[in-house]
């Protein structure tokens, strides 16, 4: 199957390949010369496909080709040199240290707060107090559930730190999808209970998203890891929590001593296209990837463990049942949170 | 003091800004930002900017509000709008005094013809460039337009200035848009009116957004015909089905026409209305210096902010050299 993707809207559409392969042909001719190249068996075909792309308002019909319409430009570049960062809480950390500052500093456009135990709101604000004043954009907090975290003291939490923009609050009594400051502000609900990092890396149809940012910076870089780093329940620099190199202790460490660290940035420009299985999987550019539980430990290049997707005839399945993957799974120690 | 790279914009709602000075932050680029209201914390005229700190300017905004509220003891509306008009002017007459202390070649567009631009002899000067301008007139009688329809035009009717923004009384508000005069409504016309400009209604295929960049051309186009609200003037946002917008190449022939058209203003950036016709004829609207470029940097994928930045850096380097 092919993937059309419309990064303005940011949808996509599954598309056969046949069907891409006749929207290929008519970048360079017109409709008849369509018709006539596929045989007229094929007009009524041809005619719902271009009924589909203007249907979808992602072209339109006109009496002459206009090179004028010229690809888009897929280079990607960011004004920072770490572009997200994720924090997995510990209240013993002193998260007010210059590498903190120096961090922010590289203007740091997402945070994720990863709280796998109960943490008081007053430890949470003053957390949140460390950014007020820095360029960041984005903060999405996760945290254990406690009957206290009401939506009414969410929204006034998020109305007083509004770089909040998104909550997951796990191991809650049920599965519930919430928003809060008028809407604007998603709060899930899950029942799940998310303890450690060993819950990352899953690739699902879900997660995909078609824009700008992800689908340039997936043709030149890993989205996962390229430019992002993290600190660790333990206060250790990692490229990500489920990683097992770290770059120093955010005590003792500068943000320059990491960025000069060459081993920090090697998964930095492997590329869905280098990777096995991804390298043919349409979905390789609104997917992001996992280099932390591979389907083969000891291959930097081999396919995420945790997903389902065969791209060569185009199924789903439930990774954790397959055979091929027990080992893998034993290896990094998942069998316990997949049962 | 070594010289700096000066931008001037405003405190709030200027996200081109921010996003230009993280460029320069990112790219090591040593610049000042005064915004206007850094204005209210100068003690006196010596806090201004001067021109040997200064290598190059970026003219980008005045000022978003001004950080204090006045009023008259006795207001009413008539009052309340002199005071308004009035610290505006003062405002102005301070801000505006860097474009004479600070020498001309260092601002990025030349500030005076910047802030005084004239729509009609933007077209003028466009129409002197070869570049082809929909028929503009400024007619103050409902003959006058009677006559023009005759001749088998559909008129838009549009500010010579600015679009302004009303509201009333109970918090409604209106835009002033462009606008249809045609057969159908011309009995709403009064036989004499203040005088008002028409253009011919160019039926459009869809519209052009260029972004003008020290010579070089980046183009959007815009396809906002199919959309009823949009029809007329692509700024009357419909948020559900927002317009697409895609990378557009000038052809080659007009971009040099244009660039000749902005080197005449003296300007070194600035975002270019065009619109093409049913027959694929370029038609040249307005030049906006000041015009927001994000929305067309994001969606083309331009980095337009970080050419700004490189720009910028281009021109203060300049200027150091000829000094040393």
């Amino acid at each position: 199957m092919s993937l059309l993707c419309d990064l303005q809207m940011r949808r996509f559409y599954h598309i056969p390949n046949d069907t891409a392969d006749v929207l290929i042909f008519l970048q360079q001719h017109s409709i008849s010369e369509c018709m006539t190249h596929y045989g007229e068996d094929n007009r009524k075909t041809i005619k719902g496909y271009i009924d589909f792309i203007l249907n979808k308002e992602l072209g339109f019909t006109d009496n002459q080709l206009l090179p004028e319409l010229t690809p888009l430009d897929l280079s990607w570049d960011r004004y920072s040199d770490i572009t997200n960062v994720i924090i997995e809480y510990n209240e013993e950390i002193n998260y007010t240290g210059s590498f903190f500052r120096e961090l922010f500093d590289l203007h740091v456009q997402g945070l994720e707060i990863r709280c796998y135990r109960k943490t008081t709101l007053d430890k949470i604000r003053e957390l949140l107090e460390v950014f007020n004043g820095t360029t960041l954009k984005f903060i999405k907090l996760v945290l254990a559930y406690d009957d206290t975290l009401e939506l009414q003291i969410l929204d006034k939490l998020v109305k007083q730190y509004p770089r909040v923009k998104a909550l997951l609050i796990h191991s809650s009594p049920a599965d519930n999808p919430e928003k809060i400051f008028e809407g604007s502000v998603p709060v899930i609900f899950v029942s799940s209970n998310i303890n450690s990092c060993l819950a990352c890396g899953e690739i699902r149809s879900s997660y995909f998203i078609s824009n700008m940012e992800l689908f340039t910076e997936s043709q030149h870089y890993n989205t996962c890891l390229n430019r992002k780093l993290s600190i660790d329940l333990n206060g250790y620099i990692r490229n990500c929590p489920s990683l097992p190199d770290n770059f120093g202790h955010v005590m003792d460490t500068s943000v320059q001593e990491v960025l000069d660290n060459k081993a920090f940035h090697k998964y930095a420009k492997i590329r869905k296209d280098e990777i096995a299985g991804c390298k043919d999987c349409e979905f390789r550019h609104v997917c992001t990837d996992c280099r932390a539980y591979l389907e083969n430990p000891q291959d930097i290049y081999s396919k995420p463990l945790k997903c389902g997707y065969d791209p060569y005839n185009g199924t789903w399945e439930d990774w954790t049942k397959n055979p091929l993957k027990h080992a893998a799974i034993a290896g990094y120690g998942l069998g316990e949170i997949i049962n | 003091m070594s010289k700096q790279i000066l931008i001037l914009s405003q405190s709030h709602l200027e996200g081109t800004t921010d996003h230009v000075c993280q460029w320069m932050n990112h790219l090591r680029i040593p610049y000042l930002r005064v915004n206007g209201e850094d204005f209210f914390h100068f003690q006196n005229l010596d806090d201004l900017p001067g021109n040997n700190e200064v290598a190059a300017v970026w003219y980008r905004r005045k000022i978003s509000s001004f950080p204090v509220k006045y009023s008259l003891k006795q207001t009413d509306f008539n009052t309340q709008y002199t005071l308004k008009r009035f610290l505006v002017d003062e405002f102005n007459g301070l801000h505006s005094l860097l474009f004479y202390t600070i020498d001309r070649h260092k601002w990025l567009n030349d500030p005076i013809s910047e802030d005084n631009l004239n729509k009609l002899h933007v077209l003028s000067l466009a129409r002197q460039c070869g570049i082809s301008t929909p028929f503009t007139e400024v007619v103050t009688t409902k003959a006058a337009i009677m006559h023009l329809l005759d001749k088998g035009k559909e008129l838009i009717v549009k500010p010579v200035s600015e679009c302004i923004f009303l509201e009333d009384a109970e918090g409604g508000q209106y835009k002033m848009l462009t606008k249809t005069i045609n057969n159908a409504n011309l009995h709403l016309v009064p036989e004499k009116f203040f005088p008002s400009l028409v253009q011919e209604k160019i039926i459009k295929k869809f519209e052009i957004r260029t972004f003008y960049l020290d010579g070089a051309c980046y183009s959007m186009a815009i396809f906002s015909q199919n959309n009823r609200k949009t029809k007329d003037d692509f700024r009357n946002y419909d948020n559900q089905r927002p317009n697409r917008t895609v990378p557009y190449k000038l052809p080659a022939d007009l971009e040099r026409k244009l660039d000749q058209l902005m080197k005449s203003l003296r300007f070194r950036t600035g975002s270019i209305d065009l619109m093409v016709d049913m027959q694929g004829n370029y038609h040249f609207l307005e030049i906006n210096p000041e015009g927001q470029f994000g929305m067309v940097s994001y969606p083309c994928n331009y980095y337009l902010e970080k050419k700004l930045a490189e720009l910028l850096h281009k021109n203060s380097s300049h200027e150091k050299e000829i000094h040393q």
